[in-house]
């Protein structure tokens, strides 16, 4: 499905604030994998996610979407593909428009096509996911997402990004602003997606507990590289102080980030 | 790359100040005497008087030894000043503005180029000279005064029962403010009241001409420029309301006004390339004082009159210059 | 004409224009400074066309230019990466020349003694011409509020509304940002060029200075007819703009006729009438607070 072929960027090159983000990342997704990504602040994890969705361009390597190589296609090209979350709920809508409003919009091109966005039967269509969501939301299609909380305004960012049926979901720490019960729910919610549609998927996340136990893969990232890339058993046999201790060998240096370690 | 577009900007602004200078070091090999003629607008009076002077200065004789550059500044006044600055870095030998706008430009920008005026109705409140018999400087003109009591006067014949005036213009035109100033003190003498509405553009006269409607009998505007490029609706507001407009500009009677004390611009553009041709053939500054025009004459729109149901005696008639029919 | 009905017709046929403003400022969230320019533009072509005896198609012209200065304006934004106010700034200063060019090296050209769409107006409605001209100008401005309202709830509508709330989630949902700014810039532009050849048939000359400080007055119209309707919807905002550009035209009519103040003062005059009429929501929310502040303080005396 993913492809990254010997990806590299480095930001702010030949400057005193220079830093390589990626450097030479292979990595390969099979389709309807579900990767979970972890690693110390600086690591590269939203980099990568960047690379891949296009916000910048890379400077050598190569981009692979189901054999379509995307490296040098416009982020918005690529988004028709890749659905991407991010960790601040106010970023995923347009706040002034509803919910309606935001969901046909990101319906778009698999939308009935109406002269009107929103139509009646996109309506029912969008009442019956928001049902599922279980949190209210279908009776409230016509209210402006600005009024919503943070994990409502998470859960309508999700299902936009899932709507139009994409390839390959990013999610970037998606449930960290958000307090630990609606994080939680927020969380069932985009498994049960993820395993209904199997979409191919890619998280972030600083919970190592969670990130060995969601998806059937996970990989660890420090200074632009992937140094852990662990699937089947060898995952599923990990525990917490196994991963601090491989980390330790690997970088000579003690993972100290307190927001990985308290999880 | 970013650097390389600030080089050759810098480059392209480095090419353009030193072309602007080399002006200056161009030599003549014939010594050929170079008039700037500047207007601040587009307006038929004032292209009146500029292609007359050019073509006086023709049919005198003095096409081989007079070069001629015309100027406009198309309604932006802001731009008069670097006109003028931008004749005087070509080394015009004279300069020749049209109106008090351009007039008041040239003044502020040489005290030594000679400036000939045509069309400035107050010469001395506009600061341009301290009276006419005595010429400051490198100034001298031809002057337009508006005869304001006798437009009045005018007024009287034609539609006696008008008894309260309002009057139309731009406050920030200093020749329809001292028009203004005049035309207050003659009806403060004969006992007409009047009422103003100022505008700043032409898109205010419509609502400023519209809010005198109902109190007044009659409007009187100055030669305005700004309320001149508004005629259209300006003489359809006061033809709605039945009231007679008198203007201090015979092309704002064409354009639909009442009636006017004005002047031909074809002898005022006349009396100008006189002044201009001695000044060229040798004349000083000092020995032309600012000239006025001597005739006038009473203009009326036969068309407007009519519509105003306004019946003029043939005797009247007889006195008048007929425009529009 | 009267005062008021003169101020009515002048309202309606600006609120095109406080359309247009409201497109870009409101809805698009872009400062654009192009309407200074485009506004002339539209007259200019207007006047042009009219002379030449195509009063209907001279509308037709001066939208097509207004959306070209539209496209030009984000076209440098978009692709030269030119902040948007001075991208407007600058297609507003290259207009000038090209109006000029238009009207033949004039500052002021008439239109009298032509076709225009008023005069057909006039020559229907037998009696009472002005009449006719307010129904014209009500039924063209009602009009394009109804295709601008039904446009705004089209995909590319919806899509135009979320460049301007967040342009990134914009380009997540596979749109390509770049593109709604050119189209809302180049709608809005079209708008006040519509306007300002609408203005050049009812009075009857084009003059090139005339879009001086149009951007401002539409402005004042956009915030006066939210200020009176609050932001609700799209539709409501669109009324509500119009509605502005009325009342701020029959506030200057009443400032004018006001005759205890100097006839220089009608500006002053005209912004202070603004103020007041724009500062009704504050008080009535400060005099509720005062209300409240002595019902708590009583209350605590009491005790």
């Amino acid at each position: 499905m993913l492809d990254l072929i010997k990806v590299s960027k480095t930001f702010f090159p030949g400057t005193a604030n220079e830093k390589k983000a990626l450097n030479s990342i292979n990595l390969h997704l099979d389709p309807g994998d579900f990767v979970t990504i972890i690693g110390s602040n600086g690591a590269g994890k939203s980099s990568l996610f960047n690379a891949i969705a296009g916000v910048f361009f890379i400077d050598s390597g190569a981009i692979m979407l189901e054999h379509r190589n995307i490296t040098t296609l416009p982020d918005y090209k690529r988004a028709y593909d890749i659905g991407r979350l991010m960790q601040d709920p106010m970023k995923g809508t347009a706040p002034s428009m509803t919910i309606e409003e935001n969901l046909a919009l990101a319906f778009g091109r698999k939308a009935h096509k109406s002269f009107f966005a929103l139509n009646k039967r996109d309506a029912a269509h969008f009442r019956e996911l928001l049902a599922r969501l279980d949190l209210g939301l279908e009776d409230r299609m016509k209210t402006r997402v600005g009024n919503l909380s943070g994990g409502q305004r998470q859960a309508v960012t999700l299902l936009m990004c899932t709507i139009s049926r994409p390839k390959l979901l990013l999610l970037d720490e998606h449930t960290a602003a958000l307090d630990p019960a609606t994080a939680e729910k927020i969380l069932k919610i985009t498994m049960d997606i993820v395993k209904e549609s199997q979409i191919t998927t890619m998280m972030i996340t600083h919970d190592i507990k969670a990130a060995l136990a969601l998806g059937n893969r996970t990989i660890m990232m420090d200074e632009g590289e992937i140094i852990l890339d662990i699937k089947g058993e060898q995952r599923s046999n990990m525990t917490i102080d196994e991963l601090l201790a491989y980390y330790y060998k690997e970088r000579k240096k003690q993972l100290t980030d307190d927001r990985m370690l308290l999880a | 790359m970013k650097k390389l577009l600030a080089l050759l900007l810098v480059l392209i602004l480095g090419m353009a100040a030193l072309s602007g200078c080399s002006n200056k070091t161009a030599t003549q090999t014939k010594k050929v005497y170079k008039i700037g003629i500047v207007q601040p607008m587009d307006h038929p009076s004032l292209n009146q008087i500029r292609e007359t002077i050019i073509a006086e200065i023709k049919a005198q004789g003095m096409g081989d030894k007079v070069e001629i550059v015309t100027k406009n500044a198309n309604g932006d006044m802001n731009l008069l000043p670097s006109i003028m600055q931008e004749l005087i870095n070509s080394n015009v030998d004279m300069i020749v503005p049209i109106a008090t706008p351009a007039a008041q430009a040239a003044k502020g920008t040489t005290k030594t180029v000679p400036i000939v005026f045509s069309a400035v109705s107050n010469p001395v409140e506009a600061g341009l000279v301290t009276s006419f018999d005595a010429t400051t400087g490198n100034i001298t003109g031809v002057s337009n005064s508006i005869p304001i009591e006798d437009i009045f006067k005018l007024a009287a014949t034609v539609t006696p029962n008008a008894k309260t005036f309002g009057f139309v213009y731009n406050s920030s035109e200093i020749n329809s403010t001292s028009g203004i100033k005049k035309a207050k003190e003659y009806c403060d003498k004969n006992g007409i009241k009047y009422k103003e509405a100022t505008i700043t553009g032409t898109a205010d006269v419509q609502q400023a001409a519209s809010s005198l409607v109902g109190s007044i009998d009659a409007f009187f505007t100055p030669n305005d420029n700004t309320v001149a490029s508004a005629m259209a609706v300006y003489v359809k507001v006061a033809t709605d309301a039945k009231l007679p407009i008198y203007a201090g500009a015979d092309s704002m009677v064409k354009d639909g006004a009442l009636a006017t004390v004005g002047i031909d611009y074809t002898k005022l553009g006349k009396q100008t390339a006189a002044m201009i041709i001695r000044i060229v053939n040798g004349g000083t500054i000092k020995d032309n004082h600012v000239e006025q025009v001597a005739e006038y004459a009473n203009m009326i729109n036969m068309g407007t009159a009519n519509k105003l149901g306004i019946t003029i005696s043939d005797e009247l008639k007889q006195k008048f210059v007929i425009l529009g029919q | 004409m009267t005062l008021l009905i003169g101020s009515i017709q002048l309202g309606l046929l600006y609120a095109i224009m406080a359309l247009g403003i409201y497109i870009t400022f409101r809805i698009l969230n872009l400062p654009d400074l192009t309407v200074d320019g485009s506004f002339s533009l539209g007259m200019a072509c207007a006047a042009v066309a009219t002379i030449s005896g195509h009063p209907l198609l001279a509308l037709f012209i001066a939208i097509l230019a207004g959306a070209l200065a539209g496209l030009a304006t984000g076209l440098l934004h978009t692709r030269l990466n030119i902040h948007p106010i001075l991208a407007g700034i600058l297609v507003m200063t290259g207009l000038y020349t090209v109006n000029l060019g238009l009207m033949g090296g004039k500052a002021n050209l008439s239109v009298v003694g032509n076709d225009t769409a008023f005069s057909s107006i006039e020559s229907m409605f037998l009696t009472r011409g002005e009449m006719g001209i307010t129904l014209l100008a009500l039924v063209i401005c009602l009009t394009i509020i109804v295709i601008l309202a039904m446009f705004f709830k089209t995909r590319l509508g919806l899509a135009i509304r979320a460049t301007g709330d967040n342009e990134d989630m914009v380009r997540s949902s596979s749109i390509n940002a770049n593109l709604t700014k050119c189209i809302a810039l180049a709608m809005g532009n079209a708008c006040v060029a519509l306007s300002g050849a609408l203005i050049c048939q009812y009075q009857n000359f084009s003059d090139v200075g005339s879009g001086v400080g149009m951007v401002i007055i539409g402005l004042a119209s956009v915030i006066i007819g939210e200020t009176i309707f609050g932001r609700r919807s799209v539709t409501i905002g669109l009324l509500a703009a119009a509605f502005g550009s009325i009342l701020y035209r029959i506030i200057l009519a009443f400032a004018l006729k006001i005759d205890m103040f100097p006839p220089y003062a009608l500006k002053l005059i005209s912004a202070l009438i603004v103020i007041i009429a724009l500062s009704g929501p504050s008080i009535k929310a400060a005099l509720q607070q005062n209300k409240f502040r002595r019902e708590v303080n009583s209350h605590l005396s009491d005790k």
